[in-house]
C-alpha cells in the first residue's frame, strides 16, 4: 500500500495505491482538502498502467517520410543533444527553448529551469502555467507582494460566513471540495456564485450572478461601490495596513448599480444583494478561478476583486481573505521554481541581482552566466520558427497542440521547427508532430513533490516500477545535461533534487528550506513559507503583515475595457470554454482512460438561441470565429446566458476558436471570451 | 500626439471623464478644467441616492482635486466662465482673468428649468425657503438640512428626477406628493398605460400622484395646482427636467438649437477648436441627458485631441430609475415603432415591452419586474437579430423542465462524480451498499438527496 495523491487537479485529494498481483487498486484517503472523496477521474487514475497506449520506447522521426521509428535512449538523446549544440553553435543560445507545464512535480519543474539557463544557456523557456493562474499570480504579487493560490487552508472556507466564487466551477473541476461549501452551507453561511452559466457550483448557491463573460471586472467596481456608498468599508484596516485605497474608491464612484447592470447584464438589484452580503460580515471571502482570469483584462480584474477584499478587511482576518484556486495539479510549484520565463528557483526575480547570485551559487555557475527573462508561453510558441526565434523546442508535460489559444497558428509555428522533442507518457497530438518523442513515467510510477492549490508542499510516492523502456523526466534532462557537457550535479533521485531546489529557494518568496520528504509525510504537507527545519510552515498568511516592504497590501486601482474581442454583426455570441468533470486539460490521459466518458466536444446552448438558429439537442452546431472553426453537436440547456456559447477545451478544436489576446502583465491568453457566430 | 492647451469648461460628470481620458492616454500638461462649482467633481445622478440614504455623501466624489494636481490639471473649481474670444482663443472668467486654449471643450451640462409657478423666487432673485432645486450637491445638502423639520413635500415633476426625488423623501418619512403636469407619469419615456401602473404602485407606497395638473402658485397655505387643490406642504422640490446649457456657446456665436451643435468630431459646426460633449451638445438633432453617451462622447473626443480619428455614431438611450421600490428601466425612445411583444400583469404591477424592429429591439420597458434585464439591455445595446420566438421567450423566460429524481429514466446519470445511472442507484439496497458498489455520493456529494429519493421510491415501490 502507498500513500499518494491524485494525478490531475490542484485539489491533489489523498488516495492510497494497493497492489493486487498485476492490478493497481485506488482507495481514497483522508485527506485535509479531500476528506475521503475523490471524483471518477481520480478512481480511475490507474487506467493507463499497462496500457497499450503507453510510449515505451524513444521515436525518431525521418523527416523525409513523415515516419517514426523506434531508437535506443543513447541514440535519442544523442541526436537531441547534438542538434540543441549545433543550433546553439550557428544561432546562438536563444535558439533552443523549453515548454512545461503545471503538472510537473517540483523537481522536474525546477530540473527543467537548471536545463534551460544552465545547460542550454537559453532565456526561452516558459510553461503552460501562463494559461493556467499567471493573471492571479501578477495580481497577488501586485497586491500583497507575494502569490500563494490560497493564502489558507481549503477548509476554512467552510468556516467563512460568505464565499464568493468569481468564475469557478469547482463542482466540476474539482468534485470533492464541493464537500467544503456543504459544510460551509450547513454551519449557516452563504454562498455567493458568479458565472456566466449556471453550473452544479452554481445550483448550491445562495447567489448566483449570471454575467457576460468578461465583466467580472465591473461586477467588483460594482460591489466597491456599494460598500463604500453605505459605509461598509474598514476604514481602520485600510488605514492600518494598506496604501493606495483613495484613487481606488474614486474609481469606483463611477461604478453605480444601475451602470454594472447595463455592462454586466447582471440586474442593479442583485449586485446589491451581494453588496449586502458582503458588508454584512467581517468574515468574508472571495475565490477567483479561470473563468475570473483567462482575460485579457485577467490580472486588473483579480485585482479589482482584491480591492474588494481588501476594502473589507478581509485578508490576514480569521476565516476571511482572497484566494486563488489553482487549477493545474502542481500549477502552484509549477510556477514558483523556474520555468518561468522571468523566474527563478524560491519565487526569485531573474532580473534581481541578489537573486541570480543565490542561485547562480547554488547552481555552481557565475551569475552572469544566467540568461535574463524571456518570451512569455504563448509569445514563446509565436516566435518559433521565425527570424531571431526559437529553431528547437523541448516539450515536458504539455500538450500545446490542443491547449494553445489560437491553436491552428501555434500549430503552424511548431511545424516551422528545426527540431521538436516532446517528453510523454502516451502519443499526444503535440508527440505527433515530434521528431523525436521520449517515453516518460507517470504519477504512480515515480516519486516527486507538489504544491497543492493551498500552498502545501505534499508527497507523491511512487508505487510501481515504470514499463521497460521508459525513463523519468529527470533522467531525461540529466541525460541531456551530461551529454551537452552542463557544469554543477545533475540528480535524478527525487529527493536529491528535492534538496537541491530547497537550497535554490532558501531566502526567497516561495520558501522551501525546512521541507523535507521525511516532514511532508508526517505533517500532512508543509505550507511554504517555511524557512527552516524548526519552522512549523505558514498555513495562513497576512495575520500580522503582507509581503511587501512596507508590510501593507496595496490596492490598485482598475479600469474596464472589456473582452479584447467583442461581438459583432458577423460574430454575435460570446463563446466561453471550460471543463468538463470527467476529463481533464488537453485530455492527452483522461480521453485514454476507459472508463471515463469521452463523448468528444460539444456546444452548449441556450434553448432560445438554438430555436434561433434551428438546431435541436445532439444536432450538429457549426461554430465560427475570426480564428477557426468546430463543428460538434448541440447540447441545449436552459442554464446559459442565451448570448453566451461553451465550448470544453478537453479536445482539438475549442482552442481553434480561441482568442490569442494577451494580458499586459501575466502575458494571459483570453480562453474566457471571444466573438462567434453559430449555425445549424 | 499633444492636444495643446484644452481648456475644459465645466467639471461635471463628462467633463472629468474627458480629463480620466485624457490621462490616460499620457496627457500630463496643458489641461484647465474651469469649474463653476466650489467642490471636486462628484457623481451627480447619485444626488437621489445621497438623499434616500444609500449613498454617503462623501463616496460619490468622482476625483479629488490632489488627483488632478497629481495629473498635472489646473483644476480651478468656484470658477465662472463668462464669456469666450474665438478670435484670440481665450476664455473670460467672471474675474476679468482669462485663459488661453489651443482646444475649447464645452461641457456646460444642463440647467433646471423653473416652472412657472408664482411665489417661487422670492424679490432677492432667491428661491423661496420652502422652495428647493435638486441639481447641485448643494441643492442636495440644503434638502437634507431641511427634512428633519419637515413632515410633508411636494415633488413638482414626475419624470425621472421627480420619481427619485419622491421615492428618496418618502424613504425618509416625509409624506411626499408629486405634481405631473402631462396626463401620465415619465411621459417622456413611456406610453401611458406603464405611467399608470407606476403611478398604482406610487400609491401603494404612500405616495399620492396628481398629473395633469400644474402648480401655478405657491403661498402661505401650500402650492396651489391648477384644478383648485392646494397642497400643504413644507418642501417643494422641483424637478420638472432641465435644459442644455448654451449660453456661453450662444453669447460667442456658435451654432445652437437645444444645444451646441456638433457635428462626427464633436466639434462645434462653426469653430473648428470648440468642442462639446454631454448635455449641452447636440449631435444628429438630439440631446441626450444621460451619463453613458456623455462618456461615450467624452472617450471618444479625448482619443480625437490625441491623434485618433473615431467619429461618434450616437447613442442608444436606455433609461434607468433608481429609486427603492420602484422598478423601471426604458430603452430606446417612446418613439420608436415596430412590432409590440408585451406581457403585462396589473395584479403585481409589472409591465414588459419589447418594440422589435426586422428582429432587433429598438426600444424596451421594463416596469415593477426587471428579472430579464440583463439579457434584454445586452440584445438591444448589441443589436442582436433575435428569431421569431425569441422576444417573447426573452420576456417569459424558458420554463426549466424539472421532475423529481424519483422520475428519472434508468440511464440518467445521478452521480456525475462517479458517473452513476439512477438504474444502478435503484439496484442497490441502502446508501452504503451504494457507496460501496457504485461510489455514487462520495465525490462532491451533491447527489446525496437525489440517491436516497431513489433509494426511497425503490423500497417503497
Amino acid at each position: 500500500m502507498t500513500d499518494t495523491h491524485c494525478p490531475y487537479c490542484s485539489l491533489q485529494c489523498g488516495m492510497t495505491l494497493t497492489r493486487r498481483g498485476p492490478a493497481l487498486e485506488v482507495s481514497a484517503r483522508s485527506f485535509p482538502v479531500n476528506d475521503g472523496a475523490l471524483c471518477r477521474k481520480g478512481w480511475t487514475a490507474t487506467g493507463l498502467r499497462g496500457s497499450r497506449e503507453r510510449l515505451t520506447t524513444p521515436l525518431v522521426r525521418d523527416r523525409a517520410t513523415g515516419e517514426l521509428t523506434a531508437v535506443g535512449w543513447d541514440d535519442a538523446l544523442d541526436r537531441i543533444a547534438g542538434r540543441l549544440a549545433a543550433l546553439r553553435a550557428e544561432h546562438g543560445s536563444d535558439a533552443n527553448a523549453v515548454f512545461g507545464g503545471g503538472g510537473l512535480t517540483n523537481e522536474k519543474a525546477y530540473l527543467l529551469g537548471k536545463l534551460a539557463r544552465v545547460a542550454l544557456g537559453t532565456s526561452q523557456i516558459d510553461y503552460n502555467g501562463r494559461w493556467c493562474m499567471s493573471s492571479a499570480a501578477s495580481a497577488a504579487n501586485q497586491a500583497f507582494g507575494i502569490d500563494r493560490g490560497l493564502p489558507f487552508p481549503l477548509a476554512d472556507i467552510e468556516r467563512t460566513d460568505v464565499l464568493v466564487l468569481v468564475g469557478s466551477n469547482l463542482a466540476e473541476t474539482m468534485p470533492p471540495a464541493a464537500r467544503h461549501l456543504d459544510r460551509l452551507r450547513e454551519r449557516g453561511g452563504r454562498l455567493v456564485v458568479i458565472d456566466p452559466r449556471r453550473t452544479p457550483t452554481a445550483e448550491r448557491a445562495d447567489l448566483f450572478l449570471q454575467p457576460v463573460p468578461g465583466t467580472d471586472l465591473p461586477l467588483a467596481l460594482g460591489v466597491l461601490h456599494l460598500l463604500d456608498a453605505a459605509g461598509a468599508v474598514d476604514e481602520a484596516y485600510v488605514a492600518s495596513r494598506t496604501t493606495g485605497f483613495e484613487e481606488v474608491r474614486r474609481s469606483a464612484a463611477a461604478w453605480w448599480p444601475e451602470r454594472v447592470e447595463r455592462v454586466t447584464g447582471i440586474e442593479a438589484g442583485q449586485v446589491r444583494e451581494l453588496a449586502a452580503l458582503l458588508g454584512g460580515t467581517r468574515k468574508a471571502m472571495v475565490l477567483t478561478a479561470r473563468g475570473a482570469e483567462q482575460h485579457a483584462q485577467g490580472t486588473a480584474t483579480v485585482l479589482a476583486w482584491i480591492d474588494v477584499a481588501l476594502a473589507l478587511g478581509l485578508p490576514g482576518r480569521p476565516d476571511a481573505g482572497y484566494g486563488c484556486l489553482t487549477g493545474q495539479g502542481n500549477g502552484q510549484g509549477g510556477r514558483e521554481h523556474g520555468q518561468k520565463a522571468d523566474q527563478l528557483p524560491g519565487y526569485r526575480s531573474i532580473t534581481d541581482r541578489a537573486d541570480r547570485v543565490h542561485v547562480a551559487r547554488v547552481w555552481g555557475v557565475t551569475p552572469e552566466e544566467i540568461p535574463g527573462p524571456g518570451r512569455s508561453a504563448y509569445e514563446l510558441l509565436t516566435a518559433l520558427g521565425t527570424p531571431g526565434g526559437p529553431r528547437s523546442l523541448l516539450v515536458f508535460g504539455s500538450n500545446i497542440v490542443v491547449s494553445a489559444p489560437n491553436a491552428l497558428a501555434v500549430t503552424e509555428r511548431l511545424a516551422a521547427l528545426d527540431l521538436l522533442v516532446v517528453a510523454d507518457i502516451v502519443m499526444s497530438e503535440t508527440a505527433a508532430m515530434a521528431d523525436v518523442v521520449l517515453p516518460v513515467t507517470q504519477w504512480a510510477e515515480e516519486t516527486g513533490t507538489m504544491t497543492n492549490l493551498e500552498g502545501r508542499v505534499i508527497l507523491r510516492e511512487q508505487a510501481v516500477s515504470p514499463p521497460e523502456g521508459v525513463r523519468s523526466d529527470l533522467d531525461v534532462i540529466a541525460g541531456l545535461a551530461s551529454r551537452l557537457a552542463a557544469p554543477g550535479d545533475w540528480p535524478t533521485e527525487p529527493e536529491e533534487v528535492f534538496a537541491e531546489l530547497c537550497a535554490a529557494s532558501t531566502g526567497g518568496r516561495a520558501d522551501y528550506a525546512g521541507i523535507s520528504y521525511r516532514r511532508i509525510r508526517a505533517e500532512n504537507g508543509v505550507f511554504w513559507p517555511c524557512p527552516s527545519a524548526s519552522h512549523p510552515g505558514t498555513p495562513r498568511m497576512f495575520a500580522d503583515s503582507f509581503a511587501h516592504p512596507d508590510g501593507r497590501a496595496r490596492f490598485v486601482p482598475v479600469e474596464h475595457h472589456g473582452p479584447a474581442e467583442g461581438v459583432s454583426a458577423a460574430y454575435p455570441i460570446h463563446l466561453t470554454t471550460g471543463r468538463v468533470l470527467a476529463q481533464y486539460q488537453s485530455g492527452a490521459q483522461t480521453r485514454r482512460i476507459r472508463e471515463l466518458p469521452d463523448e468528444g466536444a460539444f456546444v452548449e446552448l441556450h434553448p432560445l438561441l438554438a430555436t434561433r438558429i434551428g438546431v435541436r439537442d445532439g444536432e450538429p452546431v457549426l461554430v465560427r470565429t475570426a480564428r477557426g472553426e468546430l463543428k460538434a453537436p448541440a447540447r441545449v440547456v436552459a442554464t446559459i446566458r442565451p448570448d453566451t456559447v461553451f465550448v470544453p477545451f478537453h479536445w482539438v478544436g475549442a482552442n481553434r476558436l480561441t482568442n490569442d489576446a494577451l494580458d499586459p502583465v501575466s502575458r494571459m491568453p483570453e480562453f474566457k471570451v471571444c466573438a462567434c457566430a453559430v449555425s445549424g | 500626439m499633444s492636444p495643446g492647451r484644452v481648456v475644459v469648461v465645466g467639471n461635471g460628470m463628462a467633463a472629468v471623464r474627458l480629463v480620466e481620458s485624457l490621462v490616460a492616454r499620457g496627457v500630463d500638461a496643458g489641461i484647465t478644467v474651469l469649474g463653476e462649482e466650489s467642490v471636486a467633481p462628484y457623481n451627480r445622478i447619485l444626488l437621489s441616492a445621497v438623499l434616500e440614504g444609500t449613498h454617503r455623501a462623501d463616496a460619490i466624489t468622482l476625483r479629488s482635486p490632489q488627483w488632478y494636481a497629481d495629473h498635472g490639471v489646473d483644476l480651478r473649481l468656484g470658477a465662472r466662465v463668462v464669456d469666450v474670444h474665438r478670435d484670440r482663443r481665450e476664455v473670460e472668467l467672471a474675474d476679468r482673468s482669462r485663459v488661453r486654449y489651443d482646444r475649447l471643450v464645452l461641457a456646460t451640462g444642463s440647467i433646471p428649468t423653473l416652472p412657472p409657478i408664482r411665489g417661487l423666487v422670492r424679490p432677492d432673485g432667491r428661491l423661496h425657503e420652502r422652495v428647493h432645486a435638486f441639481r447641485s450637491l448643494a441643492d442636495c445638502t440644503r434638502l437634507l438640512g431641511a427634512l428633519p423639520a419637515a413632515r410633508q413635500a411636494v415633488v413638482v415633476g414626475g419624470g425621472l428626477l421627480g420619481l427619485q426625488v419622491a421615492r428618496a423623501l418618502s424613504i425618509r418619512g416625509i409624506a411626499t406628493e408629486i405634481v405631473e403636469g402631462g396626463e401620465h407619469l415619465l411621459r417622456g419615456h413611456v406610453e401611458p398605460r406603464a405611467g399608470a401602473m407606476l403611478r398604482r404602485s406610487l400609491e401603494r407606497l404612500g405616495t399620492t400622484v396628481y398629473t395633469g395638473a400644474r402648480a401655478v402658485r405657491l403661498t402661505e397655505d401650500g402650492l396651489r395646482l391648477d384644478n383648485g387643490v392646494t397642497l400643504d406642504t413644507d418642501l417643494v422640490v422641483l424637478a420638472a427636467g432641465g435644459r442644455p446649457s448654451i449660453n456661453l456657446a450662444r453669447r460667442c456665436g456658435l451654432a445652437t438649437r437645444r444645444g451646441i451643435v456638433v457635428d462626427d468630431t464633436l466639434t462645434s459646426v462653426d469653430d473648428e477648436r470648440i468642442h462639446a460633449v454631454g448635455d449641452c451638445a447636440e449631435h444628429g438633432r438630439r440631446t441626450s441627458g444621460f451619463v453613458p453617451p456623455a462618456w461615450e462622447q467624452a472617450d471618444l473626443l479625448a482619443a480625437r485631441l490625441t491623434g485618433g480619428s473615431a467619429t461618434y455614431a450616437g447613442h442608444r438611450p436606455v433609461a434607468r430609475l433608481r429609486a427603492t421600490g420602484l422598478d423601471v428601466a426604458v430603452l430606446g425612445d417612446l418613439a420608436e415603432s415596430g412590432e409590440v411583444v408585451q406581457v403585462a400583469n396589473p395584479v403585481t404591477g409589472s409591465l414588459r415591452r419589447l418594440v422589435v424592429r426586422d428582429g432587433v429591439i429598438v426600444a424596451a420597458t421594463l416596469v415593477g419586474d426587471l428579472s430579464r434585464i440583463g439579457l434584454i439591455t445586452q440584445a438591444y445595446d448589441r443589436g442582436t437579430v433575435l428569431g421569431p420566438h425569441e422576444p417573447g421567450g426573452l420576456l417569459m423566460g424558458v420554463a426549466a423542465e424539472r421532475s423529481g429524481p424519483a422520475d428519472l429514466p434508468d440511464d440518467a446519470e445521478v452521480c456525475a462524480c462517479a458517473g452513476v445511472s439512477a438504474g444502478r442507484i435503484r439496484g442497490c439496497t441502502s446508501l452504503a451498499d451504494v457507496r460501496e458498489r457504485t461510489r455514487a455520493t462520495t465525490g462532491c456529494g451533491g447527489c446525496t438527496d437525489a440517491v436516497t429519493t431513489l433509494l426511497g421510491a425503490r423500497v417503497g415501490g
